[in-house]
């Protein structure tokens, strides 16, 4: 029984920190408290999960080609069919989904989405033979990975050891291998490779960074099937917890080796093997993050390439022209182009998503420009969660009691939240419900 | 003396740590004379790893090397030295920064216990994984 | 038919004018705008029917006193500007918004614009046509100062200025044909065209026409009025003033300088011709220079009334035609043109350029209306296949032979109009639509109608232009000044292809020479 004189509960602790002054305070104070750039709305939740699940589908294709065209189409000059998966890759069974997986974390099965194979089946149109739908374009839009692909390829000073790897002596000496096995028998192509070598070491090193992004994004698919399941469910409560599921996915397969492997004629070649050590954290998902959120490129036609005219910084790190600074118009203003991987979701949207889109703006007429939006949200999402990460691996947890050890936190926030300063950085819009 | 395996055999609280250096096949190199010093995790720090990622790790032979490597620096160096320099190399190639010299923080880890005498080197407990970058 | 049809023309929108005020307030908006919308298409109907049997001249006392007879006429020359002003009268009431404040009142006045414009279009007196000139401004004025744009009060007073020195100086001239004219004080048409009138009298009574009608078309340097009103009118009433009331100068022009004072036109063209490619010069550089989507197309009607001038002003009968044919063309172009921007500025809330871009985005944007302006703004600009190309081609050829250096500088103000076209659809059109600010719906089927019939009416005359020239071929041949050297056999000879083409009038209205002996 509680003495009449007991006191009454302790007050709330004062902060131990004073507040920030950054422009993005309640941001980086909504960070330090556990939770996401992203403000925590149930509609925020169900936005980011639907994306999430309407991504993964079309992801689950191309981490799939990726590794196709990676290990087997590799150096062929006239890749026409690379987008025409063999069945043998469409069944790879997913290395972190399913029962054979060692990393049974998971609950999703390890073969390619029903709905990913019912809609290359028969796409918009209806069923036709594959050629014209390939040629149509009625099928999943590869040529978007492909350009998060050469946005990895392109830059350099990302973290991790993958892009000075490419130019050692190790992997000159194993593409040369595996370059000379692929043309055996052809002495045009071995000429050819004679009289310029380094033209096939760059498309060998091209088909590294596939394998690279295909190992990434074949985690990434069943981590976001989770989530919609989980969020189904009813699981998550609110955007912190989906935002904290995926750190705990980062963590757990941030040791996955990222390895590039060719099967020439049956026989493998280990053009990166696995013993070099690279891992799926600082070789795959930080490189990625960092070039396809951040950087990529300007598309052609939004901006003069020409140097005098000085529309593109000449520093590689000043690259804005990621999802997360894009202008979600399709009409190609942004980074990557958006239009395509928009126009994949579009095919895999659940069916809350569409009545939420119904209900605003220009109903169904503009659901591409809306879950564009939407997919910019989850994107926020999924880097203050890479963002959490860094933090737990390379700083101190959020309820640490030492001002020190704050504030060092509070430092890397705010540095990360100065990329969100210039003008196209689109943090202040997703702050609001409107931006739709 | 011991060496840096048997000393950390004899505490009782590097199940986990000992495990992977033994995954990792790094056991002789920790044997060997070196010297070394080693930043060594208690389990309670791998514990405190999200689900799943020690045994992504385990694994993956070369990936935990890798991490693995990243505690321990060449040369054997007692806190005094350690805290005259902001950074030092360790085998795996990335730095680990001393960023507080009271209490003696390594990386974003504190040494719980620091200046463990063996005979191939010197252990510092350390109260969290430390990871590159 | 007999000459009441010739009432009837007038009587729809006096009906008009005077019933839709008794309508009951309860009546919703989107009815009042339909049932002036009846009395514009009755006109049209009419003028339509007139097309087909032309009806004999209306003469009736009204105040003999004064001189002042209900004189009321339709040749080859006034059918196409009737018929003209009574479509773009009906459209342009129709692009009114369907929530118009105080319907009643705006589209009566509507229609007593229309009322005034028709009678001087109609007039075979020239005191009633002064009368007719008159009853245009009080109407506009009154549309521009209680539904205009921001400084709308400054417009219309603006306005009303210009246009009353210009009604004062033709009520002048009027009264200046009567004062110097030998046989006495006349004003009947067919009286003043064989009126001999002392050389010092014509110059005189042509300085006056030149101050009015330059004032009412407008020409530079008298356009001080017109960008700024343009700017601050409502859309439906500045489509009727930009495409049928600026005409009414163009007419005058034709009719009582060309017409009646011969002699001394011919003497003064070289300057009414530099005045005209000035004008077109002038308009085309400013409305490069414009911010203001209005106020752009203010200076290119500006430039397309300098080329009007320049084919009066050679007065050849291919000029003359291709004076018609500017009229009618620019008169459905520039109410397309400001058709697609009241829709522009009814979806956006603004017409300014630097706010505006990216409206053609097929989501979010406005890409229908931004295709209709596309299409006006490359008929404004000549463009083959469209409207304009032939009106602007007729007037060139016409003119060169006897102004060949103004009729290539006018060619160059032409080149220009493709200047700002580009200029404000590569700005309002294309480049990026800020999601910010696109908020708007998008416009239905019923806002695009207006523009959709002006649009196929602007492809039509460009594919068929005799829709354009074939009214007036015996008028315009009847009133030239001058032949057209390589084209004629002898000079003397009237133009033989006049007669050779075949005109669009099934029977031949009664010509200039005609009226004379009737």
């Amino acid at each position: 029984m509680t003495p009449p004189t007991a006191t009454a509960p302790e007050p709330v602790t004062a902060p131990l920190i004073p507040p920030s002054t950054h422009r993005y305070a309640d941001v980086i104070h909504r960070l330090e408290a556990g939770g996401s750039m992203l403000p925590d709305t149930p509609e925020n939740l169900m936005q980011i999960i639907g994306i999430y699940k309407a991504y993964a589908v079309p992801m689950d294709f191309y981490w799939r080609d990726l590794l196709y065209i990676a290990e087997q189409v590799f150096l062929d000059p006239l890749p026409a069919f690379k987008y025409f998966i063999s069945q043998e890759y469409l069944d790879l069974p997913n290395s972190y989904a399913g029962d054979q997986s060692k990393l049974r974390i998971w609950r999703g099965g390890e073969k390619a989405h029903p709905e990913l194979l019912e809609f290359m089946a028969n796409g918009e149109a209806g069923k036709m033979p594959k050629l014209l739908h390939h040629l149509w374009h009625d099928r999943i839009n590869m040529e978007f990975a492909e350009a998060c692909m050469e946005a990895m390829l392109w830059h350099q000073d990302m973290g991790g050891r993958f892009y000075d790897y490419l130019d050692s002596d190790a992997y000159r000496a194993n593409a040369d291998r595996a370059i000379k096995a692929y043309f055996r028998g052809n002495p045009l192509m071995l000429g050819l490779y004679r009289l310029f070598p380094e033209m096939f070491m760059e498309q060998v090193k091209k088909m590294s960074y596939y394998a690279n992004l295909g190992l990434f994004w074949e985690v990434m698919a069943p981590v976001f099937f989770e989530m919609s399941d989980i969020y189904d469910e009813g699981g998550f409560s609110g955007v912190p917890a989906a935002m904290d599921f995926l750190v705990n996915g980062i963590f757990a397969v941030a040791g996955r080796p990222i390895y590039h492997h060719v099967y020439i004629k049956g026989e493998c070649f280990e053009i990166i093997p696995k013993s070099e050590g690279f891992t799926w954290l600082y070789e795959a998902a930080l490189p990625y993050v960092e070039a396809v959120f951040y950087r990529t490129a300007p598309f052609r036609g939004t901006k003069s390439y020409n140097a005098q005219a000085y529309q593109v910084p000449s520093d590689q790190a000043d690259f804005h022209y990621g999802i997360l600074y894009a202008d979600v118009f399709p009409v190609g203003s942004a980074g990557i182009p958006p239009t395509l991987l928009m126009q994949d979701m579009l095919h895999f949207l659940p069916p809350y998503l569409v009545d939420l889109y119904k209900t605003h703006k220009r109903g169904e007429e503009d659901q591409l420009i809306q879950l564009g939006i939407t997919f910019q949200r989850s994107m926020y999402n999924v880097t203050s969660a890479v963002i959490q990460a860094l933090r737990d691996a390379l700083l101190y947890p959020l309820d640490d009691t030492d001002p020190e050890h704050l504030m060092a936190n509070r430092r890397f926030f705010e540095a990360q939240m100065d990329r969100f300063l210039r003008p196209e950085a689109r943090l202040s819009q997703i702050q609001t419900q409107d931006y739709r | 003396m011991a060496n840096i395996i048997e000393t950390a055999k004899g505490a009782g609280v590097f199940g986990t740590l000992l495990t992977a250096v033994e995954v990792a096949g790094l056991t002789g190199a920790l044997e060997s004379p070196g010297p070394f010093t080693v930043f060594a995790p208690v389990d309670d720090a791998f514990a405190a790893l999200p689900p799943g990622t020690v045994q992504t790790l385990v694994d993956n032979v070369p990936q935990l090397a890798r991490i693995l490597k990243f505690h321990v620096l060449s040369g054997a160096y007692r806190r005094e030295q350690l805290i005259e320099q902001p950074e030092w190399e360790s085998l795996e190639g990335a730095p680990v920064a001393i960023r507080r010299a009271e209490p003696f923080e390594v990386k974003n880890a504190t040494v719980v216990s620091a200046d463990i005498v063996c005979d191939n080197g010197i252990v510092h407990v350390i109260d969290r994984v430390i990871l590159p970058g | 038919m007999g000459s009441s049809t010739l009432l009837l023309l007038l009587a729809a929108p006096l009906a008009g004018t005077l019933l839709l005020p008794l309508l009951p307030a309860t009546v919703a908006s989107v009815r009042v705008r339909g049932i002036a919308a009846l009395f514009g298409a009755l006109q049209l109907l009419v003028g339509l029917l007139c097309w087909q049997t032309p009806p004999a001249d209306l003469q009736l006392s009204w105040l003999p006193k004064l001189g002042l007879r209900l004189d009321l006429g339709l040749d080859g020359l006034s059918l196409p500007l009737v018929l003209l002003t009574a479509l773009i009268t009906s459209l342009s009431i129709l692009s009114a918004a369907a929530d118009q404040s105080r319907p009643r009142l705006f589209f009566s006045l509507m229609l007593a614009t229309n009322l005034g414009v028709v009678g001087g279009l109609l007039a075979r007196n020239a005191l009633l046509f002064v009368l007719a000139f008159e009853l245009v401004l009080i109407p506009i004025t009154l549309l521009v100062a209680v539904w205009g744009g921001e400084k709308r009060a400054g417009a219309a007073v603006r306005f009303l200025l210009y246009s009353a020195v210009s009604g004062l100086v033709l009520l002048a001239a009027v009264l200046a044909f009567a004062w110097f004219n030998p046989a006495g004080p006349l004003f009947a048409f067919e009286d003043l065209r064989q009126a001999q009138f002392s050389p010092t009298a014509q110059r005189w009574i042509l300085a006056l026409l030149l101050l009015s009608f330059g004032l009412k078309l407008p020409v530079f340097p008298l356009h001080g009025w017109q960008p700024f009103t343009y700017g601050q009118t409502p859309t439906p009433v500045v489509m009727l003033l930009a495409g049928s009331v600026s005409k009414l100068g163009a007419y005058g022009l034709l009719r009582f300088g060309v017409g009646f004072l011969p002699e001394t036109w011919a003497a003064w063209s070289p300057w009414i011709a530099a005045a005209g490619s000035i004008s077109a010069v002038y308009g085309a550089l400013n409305a490069i220079a414009q911010n203001d989507i209005r106020r752009l197309m203010a200076f290119s009607s500006l430039g397309h009334m300098g080329l009007l001038v320049l084919g009066l002003s050679a007065a050849t009968p291919l000029s003359l035609q291709g004076a018609v044919a500017q009229m009618l063309a620019h008169g459905i172009i520039v109410a397309l043109l400001f058709a697609c921007v009241g829709l522009i500025e009814r979806k956006t809330g603004t017409t300014a350029i630097p706010e505006l871009s990216g409206l053609m985005n097929p989501l979010r944007g406005l890409p229908f209306t931004m295709g209709m302006l596309l299409l006006a703004m490359m008929a404004a600009a000549g463009i083959p296949g469209l409207a304009g190309f032939p009106a602007e081609l007729l007037v060139f050829e016409g003119s060169w032979t006897i102004f060949p250096r103004i009729t290539l500088v006018s060619l160059i103000a032409s080149g220009f109009t493709a200047v700002y076209a580009v200029r404000l659809f590569n700005r309002v059109g294309f480049g990026r639509l800020d999601n910010e600010r696109a908020e708007w719906t998008s416009t239905c089927w019923s806002e695009r109608a207006p523009a959709m019939a002006l649009a196929v009416l602007v492809i039509a005359a460009g594919l068929w232009p005799t829709a354009l020239t074939g009214w007036s071929e015996t008028e315009s041949t009847g009133l030239a000044l001058r032949t057209q050297p390589f084209l004629s056999r002898s000079a003397a000879q009237p133009l033989s292809l006049a007669a050779a083409a075949s005109p669009l009038i099934a029977v031949t209205l009664p010509s200039a020479s005609e009226l004379r002996t009737s």
